[in-house]
């Protein structure tokens, strides 16, 4: 090596350096979507045989962002994720955490049995069953305003129902609970509390660590939705953010505009994400602990 | 007796019963409705009622037999040379339209190889998924010991204790928050022939030597695209998993090898590695599990192109149950993806059974 | 208010019978302490009397009534937990209003109940604080103040004190003695210190393996143990047991010694033994007297000597090789191996058949 290993300081500037290259490796790519994003087609091409790729500067504006919403219903597509995304969190909190209880908490006949089940489809792929689940939705029934109908292809309920409940949440749930100390659910029994209040007085608010991790897989699962709405939404009035790029790849691309979209949508998550980055990384690495 | 007191059956159902119904409905149900359509020749618009056919399916997509070509001969035995030099050998269609070998009937060249004057061929019943499972496990093969390997000396850059750490472990996750569509769309641009970022990058690097290079329109380098695409996207999701098995391994392991005088790479061999043990397990099973679900990076990237190198398995599922409405087709081969998925978690259990 | 009564009652984890047959009445108003070493049951028969736990065989009574299958809530018991359980997301007065809450309570009854537990307990400043915020000692009367908001019938306790230094201890134990006065419930309190056992109890159980040894008033227990296991389980030092001849028997006691023993005679108290056979000879070490050489029974040699101040334990080498502790109530000064003779009132000593 070419430099003293003894010398402290300069031992510290190459880690931060090699730390900092790396960084460079994953940022890149966000750093010219956002510059490009203000920056019109021509320049947009022009600029990437440099490093004014990443760098702000020249025709600067926000028209690829009107440029975006005039092509497409933006607005609309982000209130269907947003919608969507929500919906299925909540529902899914309520749900999973309901079963997760009954499977830490309760003894029932059939229980080990469901609970089997319930964690064997940990290992079944989405992908694998994404074409007969298109199948069956599109013959369920429903029951709305308009009285019985047939069919939930192009509905808010075919994007959220199906993703409410999961064997990870459910499992993630039934191991935080399993951890909670059992004299503090007996007290709770002891002094009269109904299962279900145990549950909403005494479990529930103990359980702000698990429903975040929860509710932030599900969230970046949802609002990631991609190959699911693209096969069960055919109408532009419920379609989610992803399946609302197509809009920007007909015919010649316009690419400013399809950086503005994406800017549109990826930033909002990535500020959630730098305000609660020790939740989102917590959630992750909690996924690691099963097994 | 078996007494009411501890049991409760009516509040147990009811607490789990709308959770594992919706699981039942649309992971279960869908599950065993797969392998039912995958024994049958459903179509989604089809004029003839649906028929029980058995393993027809799989025969046609895992059906592929070699045979062998010997070269042509004139009448006096000698092999036919043309112009340049080269053996003449007779088509294979000869062989697969035949009707002395009705067993390949139908079947096309998969690949070929020379072995002496001879030339053997694989031939397939169906190509393209054949391509599909070969890439597919290619890509798991390539991906789940670089990512792992790479996310693992993250972690271990990350388990520095420097100031400001948290930051650089903030930004190396950050790709995972993204979109996979978003990120995928973003690389078409980087991987672009024309005025793609990374032909600039190395362009600039090697001063104007480096020919620029269509990564995804060339058969031979558009899976690997992908592939290093992939890794760059999720290796932060596994780095923060070595770092939660990192933190497992008590520090008084470190300190005792300090004592005993251990250099880095022998405190890495002997106390960090082996308390890795399952973490590793994991990361690959779960990177392995997320490279059979390839889809989303083809779809907007390659669309199974260049001469079907990229093409996947879930694309193809997808493919033939959605865009060719050939439900059953697409059906058997998630069957085959998820005994394959099976088969590797059976494998996991048993690689980190109690002992 | 209530009697509790337990009828032959069984309990098994699949195959290991954890309790193996127990009847036990207690009275209304009555202080029961279950004690024993760790592991024999007593939280169990607590929870099954709680009735967290079911029971595999037995009836159990409440006031009068039979409740094998009633939940816990219907039971009218309330439970003290040996790690508190306050639930750390409510304050002090939330926790101590749990049950009223749950019952659907008014909240001006709610309001009174609270203050009355507050009171007798002394917290009242600790109303607002959440759990976090308050000592181990401060929690414990936390638990108390919820169990006895809801006026119970019976009070259980399993080792309440057991998480507490021991000033703490003996504070809370003197304040349960207090609140037991001041409510005259029926309590059954599980702990395997015997100090809060002697001191508290109406009437003691000891257990072991799931079985009963002994019932009876604290004394009792101490001078009258049933067997060897009650012997030696209360009191501290714990009883001296030496292996001895039995050398004669008549109609009430027989005539034993050994090589470190002079012959003596011991009442039998109807327990069986043979003569020319072995039994065991209980000597609780207070009872024993240093005296001048040539006039002891017992002979041996000072290994190690322990000055408490007001009590002064020796540890013998006997004659035969046998340890034996000897504590003597005064402030003495032994060297090891100084040869010491001692005596001691052959009323108070014990004789056990040899098993058992
Ligand atoms: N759920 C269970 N499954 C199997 N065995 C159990 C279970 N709960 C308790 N036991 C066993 O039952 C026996 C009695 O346990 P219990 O908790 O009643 O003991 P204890 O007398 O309260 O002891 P300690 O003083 O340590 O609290 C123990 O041997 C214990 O191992
Ligand atoms: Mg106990």
């Amino acid at each position: 090596m070419a430099f003293d290993p003894d010398n402290y300081g300069l031992r510290l500037f190459v880690r931060y350096l090699v730390l900092c290259l790396i960084a460079l490796i994953f940022i890149f790519p966000l750093v010219f979507m956002i510059n490009s994003s203000f920056k019109p087609d021509n320049q947009l091409l022009a600029d990437t045989s440099s490093l004014r790729a990443f760098l702000p500067v020249g025709d600067i504006s926000l028209d690829n962002y009107f440029g975006a919403f005039r092509r497409a219903p933006v607005a609309l597509f982000v209130l269907n994720s947003v919608l969507v995304t929500g919906a299925t969190v909540l529902l899914s909190l309520l749900i999973c955490s309901l079963a997760a209880f009954s499977f830490a908490f309760l003894r029932w006949k059939g229980r080990d049995v469901v609970l089997s089940i319930v964690i064997a489809t940990l290992i079944i792929p989405f992908e694998t069953i994404a074409i007969p689940l298109l199948l069956l939705v599109s013959k369920l029934p429903w029951i709305g305003l308009e009285g019985l109908q047939w069919g939930w292809l192009n509905t808010y309920r075919v994007q959220i129902i199906p993703w409410i409940a999961d064997g990870l949440t459910i499992f993630l749930f039934v191991q935080y609970f399993k951890g909670l100390p059992g004299e503090l659910i007996e007290a709770g029994r002891v002094e009269g509390a109904s299962w279900w209040q145990v549950y909403y007085r005494i479990v529930m608010p103990l359980s702000g660590p698990v429903l975040a991790t929860a509710a932030i897989l599900k969230f970046l699962v949802m609002y990631n939705q991609y190959l699911w709405p693209l096969i069960v939404v055919q109408q532009e009035n419920y379609r989610p953010i992803m399946v609302g790029l197509g809009y920007f790849f007909q015919l010649n691309v316009a690419w400013g505009e399809v950086m503005a979209y994406l800017t549109l949508i990826t930033v909002p998550v990535l500020i959630f994400y730098l305000f609660l980055q020790r939740a989102f990384i917590a959630s992750i690495a909690s996924t690691g602990v099963k097994g | 007796m078996a007494s009411k007191l501890t049991l409760s059956n009516r509040t147990g159902w009811t607490f789990a019963l709308p959770g594992f119904a919706l699981i039942f409905t649309f992971i279960v149900l869908p599950f065993f409705f797969a392998i039912g359509l995958s024994l049958t020749n459903q179509r989604l618009l089809s004029p003839n009622p649906t028929q029980f056919v058995g393993l027809e399916n799989y025969r046609q997509l895992l059906g592929f037999a070699v045979v062998t070509l010997e070269p042509e001969r004139d009448e006096a035995g000698e092999v036919v040379r043309d112009e340049a030099g080269e053996i003449q050998y007779p088509r294979l269609r000869a062989i697969t339209r035949s009707d002395d070998y009705p067993q390949y009937r139908g079947m096309r060249e998969w690949f070929r190889w020379q072995s002496g004057e001879n030339v053997m061929v694989v031939i397939a019943r169906d190509v393209v998924f054949m391509k599909a499972l070969v890439n597919t496990f290619l890509f798991v093969l390539v991906v789940a010991p670089v990512q792992g390997g790479l996310a693992l000396m993250l972690a271990l850059l990350i388990n520095q204790k420097l100031r400001g750490i948290s930051i650089f472990r903030t930004i190396y996750f950050m790709p995972v928050v993204v979109s996979i569509v978003v990120v995928s769309l973003l690389w078409r641009f980087i991987y672009d022939g024309q005025n793609g970022l990374l032909n600039s990058i190395l362009q600039g690097l090697s001063f104007g030597l480096f020919q620029p290079v269509d990564w995804l329109g060339d058969p031979s380098t558009a899976l690997p695209a992908i592939m290093a695409m992939s890794i760059w996207q999720a290796v932060g999701f596994h780095m923060v998993i070595w770092l939660a098995g990192l933190q497992t391994i008590s520090p008084t392991l470190y300190e005792a090898a300090a004592i005993e005088g251990a250099s880095k790479w022998q405190t890495f061999r002997y106390v960090t590695w082996p308390g890795l043990r399952n973490t590793a397990v994991l990361v690959l099973v779960v990177i392995t599990m997320q490279g059979f679900a390839l889809f989303a990076q083809i779809d907007v990237m390659t669309n199974g192109g260049p001469r079907d190198s990229t093409q996947t398995l879930v694309f193809q599922a997808v493919e033939r149950g959605y865009g060719k409405q050939d439900i059953s087709g697409g059906s058997t081969i998630s069957v085959i993806l998820f005994a394959i998925v099976l088969a590797i978690s059976l494998i996991q259990r048993w690689l980190t059974r109690e002992r | 208010m209530a009697e509790v009564s337990l009828k032959g009652i069984k309990k098994s984890y699949g195959r290991v019978d954890v309790i193996k047959g127990v009847d036990i009445h207690i009275n209304d108003g009555e202080f029961v302490v279950f004690v024993g070493p760790s592991g024999c049951g007593k939280s169990t028969l607590l929870r099954m009397i709680a009735g967290l736990e079911e029971m595999t065989e037995g009836i159990l009574e409440i006031g009068g009534r039979v409740v094998n299958e009633l939940q816990p809530k219907e039971r009218g018991v309330a439970m003290v937990f040996q790690s508190y359980a306050i639930f750390p997301h409510m304050t002090v007065r939330e926790n101590i209003a749990f049950g009223l809450t749950i019952a659907g309570a008014s909240k001006q009854e709610k309001e009174q109940k609270v203050a009355e537990a507050a009171r007798i307990l002394q917290m009242e400043h600790l109303l607002d604080r959440r759990p976090s915020q308050l000592s181990g000692g401060q929690r414990q009367r936390v638990a108390i103040g919820r169990a006895i908001t809801r006026k119970p019938a019976v009070f259980l306790f399993d080792e309440p004190l057991s998480n507490l230094d021991a000033a703490l201890r003996m504070d809370m134990r003197m304040e349960i003695g207090r609140l037991r006065r001041q409510l005259g419930t029926t309590m059954i309190y599980v702990t395997h210190d015997q100090v809060e056992a002697m001191t508290l109890a109406d009437r003691i159980v000891v257990l072991k393996d799931g079985q009963v040894m002994q019932i009876g008033a604290p004394m009792e227990l101490y001078h009258e143990p049933a067997n060897r296991f009650v012997a030696g389980f209360l009191g501290a030092p714990s009883m001296n047991f030496l292996t001895v001849d039995v050398l004669d028997l008549d109609g009430e006691a027989a005539t034993v010694g050994n090589r470190a023993l002079e012959p003596i005679r011991v009442a039998t108290r109807r327990r069986p033994f043979r003569k020319d056979g072995k039994a065991i000879l209980g000597i609780r070490p207070q009872h024993l007297r240093a005296v001048q050489s040539g006039k002891g029974m017992l002979h041996g040699v000072v290994a190690h000597a322990e000055r408490l101040g007001s009590e002064t334990v020796v540890d013998l080498t006997l004659r035969d090789d046998r340890e034996l502790i000897a504590a003597f109530n005064e402030d003495k000064i032994f060297q090891p191996g100084d040869a010491l003779e001692l005596a001691f009132d052959t009323a108070l000593a014990h004789l056990f058949p040899e098993e058992g």
